[in-house]
């Protein structure tokens, strides 16, 4: 599967941060409720209740948890916000006195497994369930009748300082992920950027290298036709025609297509049967792919061949995986062939038959 | 059947190529063949007087149907039929010569090789043209270096002469390694009496021992 990379970067931050998120709530129950629980033991009048309370958070911390991590159903989490609540009233019921003094620490700590449980969710519920937490906190006092100014103070420093570390965690946790998101989206654009230019320099150059190749092919017999040659000079004529041939070869380049080599022959073929000739083209194996320079070697004295037939020419290849033979048999008089790179070039005549092979070995 | 011209039979549903090979056979100087019969079917021809020549030349493509499963049929009633097509790949080629058929004329190459195919076809000898040369090359698994040089040149196709001073032999060689590698092909695959005759030929005329008919039937056998 292939996401997007700003998909893929913020995933790791969610992960690291739910996973920052549980240890927190487990931390925080082990090394603070757990030692005042046992602390104040004395103090509770309904000592089962405080151990239900503890074991009831340690359940909801550790169900949320699973849920959060393994991407569970999320039908669970008010479920699962009511059972965290019950935990509140557990504490109360062990020791209604101290409904706000340290034996009682669930007000601040269901916070925390609020945070794994609502992890998926607006922080609107986040933010509802701190206040159902405050609403049960204030039920309780005033049930209790605890309300002096002491207690009141010491009750909004127990919310507020567990809230703002809980609320704050929870929120710049995904604001953290929704930045990576950014980031990474801004790099992912920027690779996209620099990787068009390329591709467009990439094209531009090949442009003007063919332009080249084009005035290379054509400019010398231009030049010399402006300046006065006969172009009913036959020798002429057999270069118009090789350079024409070429000009084709140079556009079939480009075209996709399966065979490029029997392809670029073709093209050959078929400027000299404009002129006339009558050219069989016959294939014998299946041509590997070769790369553009070698099969330009191979196709280069063929079309001067091909330019120079008069009426007949067969145009063969021989290919295997390895050696790739391309011949032209025409009736031809004698050309003036260059020495092509990475090919093997012989020639003959026979009468008024031009023979000549290109022949590439894989070395 | 020397001393007088052999016979030929020509199938093929074009008049105008009926016209032009039968042109072909009668400019030959030596007047070696005569056409006996010809027509657009198969069976109309043999119940002609062409139900006896010693050659039938068969256009591989009557109207609308490819006609090789008649090719075997053919054969293997002990015809020597030459197969003249313009579908000169190399599958089919070898398609043909599978089926029996003694040799191939590509329609591009037809003028110059047809009454030499027709003469060596009668007396069970071997002729390649250069289309069956190239597909030869494409198959044909018992090929010397030499017999493959010698093919690869002649599919090429210039004169015979012409390959013999590229391979600095003479033209004789030159003629019986590309025979050879036909001879080859003849023993593969399924028998037919054409078969049986051109391998028995090539015996006689030295260009190929029994014994090496054997080592390569027990190849084929493997």
């Amino acid at each position: 599967m292939t996401a997007e990379p700003s998909v893929v970067v913020a995933e790791r931050y969610a992960r690291g941060a739910t996973v920052a998120a549980v240890v927190i709530a487990g931390f925080w129950h082990l090394g603070y409720d757990s030692v005042v629980t046992v602390v104040n033991w004395g103090v509770y009048t309904r000592q089962w209740a405080a151990a239900a309370g503890w074991v009831l958070y340690l359940l909801v911390g550790v169900a949320g948890a699973v849920l959060l991590l393994c991407g569970g159903s999320r039908r669970w989490v008010w479920p699962l916000g009511v059972a965290a609540l019950a935990v509140d009233v557990l504490l109360v019921l062990a020791a209604p006195a101290q409904v706000i003094l340290p034996a009682n620490w669930a007000w601040g700590a269901v916070g925390w497994v609020a945070v794994i449980v609502f992890w998926r969710h607006r922080a609107a519920h986040l933010v509802a369930f701190l206040a159902l937490d405050t609403a049960l906190l204030v039920a309780s006092m005033v049930a209790v009748g605890v309300g002096s100014s002491q207690h009141i103070s010491r009750a909004i420093m127990v919310l507020l300082g567990a809230f703002t570390l809980q609320l704050g965690y929870s929120v710049s946790a995904h604001g953290l992920r929704t930045a990576a998101g950014w980031a990474a989206r801004d790099s992912a654009a920027r690779t996209e950027a620099t990787a068009r230019q390329a591709a467009a320099e990439a094209v531009a150059e090949d442009r003007a290298q063919r332009y080249r190749e084009l005035h290379r092919a054509t400019a010398t017999l231009l030049a010399e036709l402006a300046a006065g040659a006969d172009p009913a000079d036959p020798a002429i004529r057999r270069r118009a025609a090789a350079g024409a041939a070429r000009l084709r070869r140079l556009m079939a380049e480009t075209d996709d297509v399966p065979d490029p080599l029997l392809h670029e022959l073709r093209a050959g073929a078929d400027v000299a049967e404009r002129r006339g000739v009558q050219v069989s083209l016959s294939v014998v194996g299946t041509v590997p792919r070769l790369p553009v320079d070698l099969r330009r070697a191979l196709t280069e004295a063929p079309i001067v061949g091909l330019s120079a037939a008069r009426s007949v020419a067969r145009v063969t290849v021989v290919a295997s995986q390895d050696e790739v033979a391309v011949a032209v048999v025409a009736d031809a008089p004698p050309v003036r062939l260059t020495q092509p790179r990475g090919v093997e070039l012989t020639h003959d005549r026979d009468g008024d038959q031009l023979w000549l092979e290109t022949r590439w070995t894989d070395a | 059947m020397t001393g007088r011209p052999v016979t030929v039979g020509i199938i093929e549903d074009h008049p105008v190529v009926v016209d032009g090979v039968t042109t072909w056979i009668n400019a030959d100087p030596l007047q070696r063949a005569v056409v006996v019969g010809s027509g657009a079917d198969v069976d109309e021809v043999l119940a002609g007087p062409a139900g006896a020549a010693d050659v039938l030349l068969l256009d591989l493509h009557l109207g609308e149907t490819v006609v090789v499963d008649r090719v075997a049929e053919l054969c293997t009633a002990g015809r020597r039929v030459v197969v003249y097509s313009a579908m000169d790949d190399p599958d089919t080629i070898l398609a043909v010569l599978e089926a029996g058929a003694s040799a191939f004329l590509s329609k591009h190459e037809a003028g110059g090789h047809c009454v030499d195919t027709i003469v060596a076809v009668a007396t069970d000898r071997p002729y390649v043209t250069p289309s069956v040369a190239g597909a030869l090359l494409s198959e044909a698994p018992h090929l010397s270096a030499q017999e493959r040089t010698a093919l690869l040149l002649w599919f090429q196709s210039m004169s015979k002469a012409s390959v013999a001073r590229r391979m600095g032999l003479s033209e004789a060689t030159v003629r019986q390694y590309i025979d050879r590698a036909r001879v080859k092909y003849a023993k593969l695959g399924r028998p037919a009496p054409t078969k049986t005759a051109l391998l028995a030929r090539a015996i006689e005329d030295g260009l190929i021992r029994a014994d090496e008919i054997r080592e390569y039937r027990s190849h084929a056998a493997e």
